[in-house]
Order: structure tokens, then sequence, then C-alpha cells
């Protein structure tokens, strides 16, 4: 018998579709590994691009290093070449003394060489023609020099070699010219300790460096080091040089003795690996930390959708509540009453949850005499329908003691107060007769019901105050319902409408019953509603049509 | 949606003015509003429907329940401007001698 629009769906919240969020340790151990691979790469690329510039740098400083040894023998070696000249120019027998006085600035203490010869060659023996400074260490008339004078005699070059006297070491040098056959001697000495201090100023400042006679790194070969001899060979990054020094060369082996490139290069390394490692550590923290916070306010968000979804179900669920509760005040089935056919239609409002406080009831007083009331309470929710079952008991009390609908409409209205529970309520009541069709109704407020009989005409009733504005008094109407007359009544929801004056609804509504008069009476109610309701229509609806039946 | 504004001064007594819609959606704030100009003391106030578009049964039994409030303070409620649709709806609900309405010149 009642229809009523569907109660809101639950909006739909797809659950479990929560991101799988990365645990925040998960996020911390990834970051710290990242930012430690990252720390590595960088700190080993600084610190191998450092290695690479300290190592060309070590070669620059040693070829510098080593072209400064050279120039060093090249002055050593001046005096020498100079005086095998000045003996070849000399006046014969006077070459001792031509060569005595060339060398004598540069033999004695604290000057390029300890001991001085000149020797002339007769054949395969070589005589000592003049001589200054200390012993020679090799000793001048012991095969070994002679067969060391005359090897040089062969070489196109000084010759060079390192003698060892107990333990003292001293390089010898021995220049021969030929053509004149004679030869220069010369002996070096070398510290003891063979430490040769080094100038802050000069090309070794930096480096730690073991010049070497000959190829060959080895001790025996060692002539001078700025460091302990013991410590030797150079460890670390070394670079090394040959020097062409007479018939073979001098091994110049250097390492750093500092760091040669800037300090910022030496460092940078070690201050990446530190910033590495501390940013690291903050990005792994803050990484957890964002994690979790994106995690609890994932939670957060989860939480709010289950309790969105609640407060979603708890509406529906209280739609349904005051509907079961509005359609259980509402008869189920209407009395049968012989040739009286009866139709009604509920349809609640749309809007929201709230249902409204329309109502229609119809009773049978004996067996012809029927009351039927319908009524609107205003407003919505619990208590308009607490209001309406109140007024709906009350009026239908009233009817079955035998009150005509004025009476029970003043009656009423000494029960109800708008000032105590907030609402007005409109009521049409009435009774009639099957057997003379004779019908009586009284409004309070209330729209008054249409006659469908032939023509349609809303019936003149006065209306008396709505209930709820305190005691009143009213008017009732009787008229006369032929067989096949149909009485329509109804609630303002089906007639209002924004925007223009209710008498327009009231025609509409005369018009469309005409359209459906030959129908039956459940199809008259079903059609106005169908046609009159909108469906965006806020105000719930009631509907309730009596029709005469049967012989006059 | 119904608007309200209250003059305090009207043309010979405090005014609160509606309209829009007045129904379910507006009534208590429109009952507020009437009670705030019913404290200022005045013996009459006057509510003008000028700008009402709509009422339903709520917006009636709002007029309803400040008329009552005025009725118990001892003063009298006047309407103004009253809409023809809102005077049909009075006349049809009974209504219409509940209230008095002020007559235009």
């Amino acid at each position: 018998m009642t229809q009523a629009s569907p109660p809101p769906r639950a909006a739909a919240h797809p659950k479990g579709r929560r991101r799988a969020a990365l645990e925040p340790g998960r996020v911390a151990a990834l970051i710290a590994v990242a930012g430690t691979l990252l720390t590595a790469t960088a700190t080993f690329t600084t610190a191998r691009i450092d290695a690479n510039s300290e190592r060309r740098l070590l070669h620059q400083q040693t070829r510098q290093a080593a072209a400064v040894l050279g120039a060093a023998i090249t002055v050593i070696e001046q005096p020498l070449s100079t005086a095998l000249s000045v003996t070849e120019v000399a006046a014969p027998g006077g070459a001792s003394e031509a060569f005595t006085r060339v060398m004598a600035p540069y033999v004695g203490a604290g000057r390029p060489f300890v001991t001085v010869s000149l020797w002339q060659r007769h054949g395969d023996r070589l005589t000592r023609v003049a001589g200054s400074g200390a012993e020679p260490a090799l000793p001048p008339d012991g095969p070994a020099t002679q067969a060391y004078l005359l090897r040089a005699f062969d070489a196109a070059t000084t010759t060079v070699r390192q003698v060892t006297v107990g333990s003292r070491t001293r390089i010898a040098w021995v220049r021969a010219d030929p053509r004149t056959g004679f030869a220069v001697y010369a002996e070096r000495a070398i510290p003891a300790d063979r430490r040769a201090p080094v100038d802050r100023d000069s090309a070794y400042a930096n480096l730690d460096y073991a010049i070497y006679v000959g190829p060959r790194v080895t001790g025996d070969a060692l002539s001078t080091t700025d460091v302990d001899p013991a410590s030797l060979p150079l460890r670390g990054p070394t670079d090394r040089e040959s020097v062409p020094f007479g018939d073979t060369v001098l091994t110049l082996v250097t390492s750093p003795r500092v760091h040669l490139g800037p300090a910022q290069s030496r460092w940078l390394p070690i201050g990446l690996l530190v910033g590495g490692v501390l940013l690291t550590t903050i990005a792994a923290l803050a990484g957890r930390r964002l994690a979790r916070g994106r995690r609890d306010a994932e939670d957060d968000a989860a939480t709010i959708t289950a309790l969105y979804e609640q407060v979603e179900s708890l509406y529906g669920q209280q739609r349904e509540l005051f509907e079961r509760l509005q359609r259980a005040l509402l008869p189920q089935a209407h009395p049968r009453i012989t040739d009286l056919e009866i139709a009604s239609r509920y349809v609640a409002g749309a809007r929201g949850t709230e249902v409204g406080g329309d109502w229609y009831s119809v009773v049978a007083l004996d067996d012809h005499r029927f009351g039927f009331v319908v009524g609107d309470v205003s407003g919505r929710g619990v208590d308009t329908v607490a209001v309406m079952a109140q007024a709906r008991f009350t009026i239908r009390a009233y009817l079955l003691d035998g009150h005509g609908p004025a009476a029970a409409l003043a009656r009423c209205s000494r029960q109800f107060d708008i000032t105590t529970d907030g609402h007005l309520t409109t009521v049409v009541a009435g009774v009639g007769d099957v057997l003379t069709g004779e019908v009586t109704i009284a409004s309070a407020g209330h729209p008054p019901p249409m006659l469908v009989n032939g023509t349609i005409a809303p019936v003149d009733v006065p209306p008396g105050r709505p209930l709820g504005t305190g005691p009143a008094t009213y008017e009732q109407v009787t008229f006369r319902m032929p067989p096949g007359a149909t009485l329509f009544c109804f609630t303002d929801g089906l007639v209002e409408r924004r925007g223009e004056s209710i008498d327009v609804g009231l025609d509409r509504l005369a018009s469309t019953l005409e359209a459906a008069a030959d129908h039956s009476v459940d199809e008259l109610v079903a059609h106005a509603v169908q046609v009159l309701r909108t469906p965006e229509a806020a105000d719930d609806v009631a509907a309730l049509a009596l029709r005469r039946v049967g012989a006059p | 949606m119904a608007e309200f504004v209250i003059a305090p001064d009207g043309r010979d007594a405090p005014s609160l003015a509606v309209s829009g819609d007045l129904d379910l959606a507006d009534v208590e704030d429109f009952v507020d509003h009437a009670r705030r100009l019913l404290d200022g003391g005045a013996a009459v106030i006057e509510i003008d429907l000028g700008g009402v578009t709509f009422i339903d049964s709520s917006g009636l039994g709002a007029l309803v329940r400040v008329q009552r409030a005025a009725t118990d303070a001892g003063r009298r409620l006047r309407l103004a401007r009253v809409p023809y649709p809102v005077t049909r709806i009075l006349a049809l609900t009974g209504l219409s001698d509940l209230f008095t309405e002020r007559t235009e010149r």
C-alpha cells in the first residue's frame, strides 16, 4: 500500500585499499644503505683523485729535484774540466803548478772535494804529477787506482765510482784527456751518516729523498739521504728519477714529506666521509620519522573512514528505524466497511534521515459508520513522530467515543501546545455513514479534502486553528456523498511547491484527480501521488481516498 | 535559506525582516531573531514578511511560537507586507485571526 524513497546508501568506502606503507625501520635502513654507498663512493673517488694528484705533484717535484741535482753535478764537475784544459795549455813542466792553482779553491774542508790529483800517462802506467788535499781513499799507488785511471781514458765521459774506506764513503771522479795523456782524479766526501739536511726553500723542501750511485737502489749504493739510512728504502708513495752522472747515473728516490696539493684536497675525502656519515644518519632518522608520521596519518585516515562508515551505517539504521516507526503508526490494513472502498499512500520526504509527521487513519465506528483522520505534524524526526502518534490515537479515541469531528478537535486542542512540544499539527477529521452517504468533517488548519463527484471541488469547511496554538473551537460541515463519489484527503506535501501560491497546487490536484476519476480508488491515489509528488520534494506526503459504492 | 535583518527602529516599531524560504531549516534561527527583538522591550514588534518566498508548516509553527511568546510577555506581534501566498496559507490553516497585520495606507 505504501511506498518509500530508498534510504540513502551508505557512501561506499572501499576498505583495505590502504597502500602498503614501508615500515619506518625499513625506510631508515634503506636511507642508511644508500647514504653509506654514496658516502663511500664520494670518499673513495675524492681520495683517489687526491692520490693521483699527489702522485703527479710528487713526480713534478721529483723531476725538479733531479734537475737541481743534475745542475749540482755539473757545477761540481766543472773545476775538473777546467783543470784538465789548463794543464793542456800550460807550459811544459808547468802543468803541475797550473793544476794546483786552478783546483785550490775547490779542495779542503767545506769545499767540493777532499782530495784532487793530476796524473800523466806513460804507456800503460800513470804517474801522479800533482796533488792536494787529504789522503785519497783509493791508495794512489794501488792497482785499483791504476786500473780505474786507465779505464777513464777509454771512456768518453767522466768516470765515477763510489769508494769506501773503513766507515767513510767517497765518490771518486776521473776525467781523462787521451790526447794529452793527463787525467784528473778527485774525491768528494759523503757524510758518514749519509745525512744531508734539506734546505727549506730548496727543491727538496717537501720531499724525503735518497740518492743512490748507479741504477740500483741498495744500501751499498746509497749516497745521501735526508732520513735515517736505517729506515730506507723510502716507503709509501715514491717516485724515482735518474740523473746522468759520469759514466753512470744517480738514482733519486723521493717520497712526499707533506701533502703536496692544496690542503682542502687532502681533507676533502675525510670531510666527505664524516659529513656523509652524519647526513646519512640524519636522513635515516628523518626518514624513519616521516615514515612513522605517514603510517600514523594513514592509521588516522583508516580510523576516520571506519568511523564515517559507522556513522553512515547508523544514519541509515536511524532512518530505517524512523520509517518503521512511522509505518507502524500507519494502519497496516484499513477496516472492512461495507460499501466503502479505502486507499492510501504515505511517501517519506527526500530530506535527510528524518521522517515527517504525516498520517492517516480510518476507523469503523459501527456497522455502517466510520471515522477518518488525515493529519500533519510540523517538523521532522522522532519527536515529530511521537506527537503524530499522540494526535492520531487521541483523535481516534474521541471519534470512537462518539464525539463529532469538531468536538474531537476541540478536545484535542487542549492537549497540544506548540510552546511545550514545538509542533503545529493540522488535522482534518470526519465521520461518515455509508447508508446515507452523509459525511461530517472539521478542519484544524488542514487543507480541505477534495470531493470527486462528477466535478471536483474542495469541501467548503472553515479551517479552525491548528492543534498546538491553544484551546480552540471548530466548525464542522456535513455533506452527502452519492454512490460513486470519492473523498480525497491529503497533506500539504502533495500541493505545496516553492514559488507558487497553494491555490495553484490545489488546482493542479483537482485536474489530476479529474483525469483519473473513473479509476479504482487505489489507482486514483497512486496516480495522484505519482503525478504530483516531485522526487526532490522535501516534505512527506500522506493521501487517503474514501469511495462510497453500492446502491443509494 | 532565509535571511533575517533586524531594524531596531522600524517605521513605528522594532522590526524583523525575513526574506527567502522560511522552512524547517531556518525556523530556529527565525525564532532566535524574533526573541531578540522581543527582548528589546517594545510594546509592539513587527515581522516583515515582504521577502518571504515560501513558508511551510514549520515556518507557520515558528510564527505561532513567536506570537505566543509575545502574548505571554504582554507585547503585541504585528505582521507586515505579508505576500499573497503566505496570506493564503494563513487563511487555509486557520491562522489568519491569530495575527494582526499592519494595513498599508
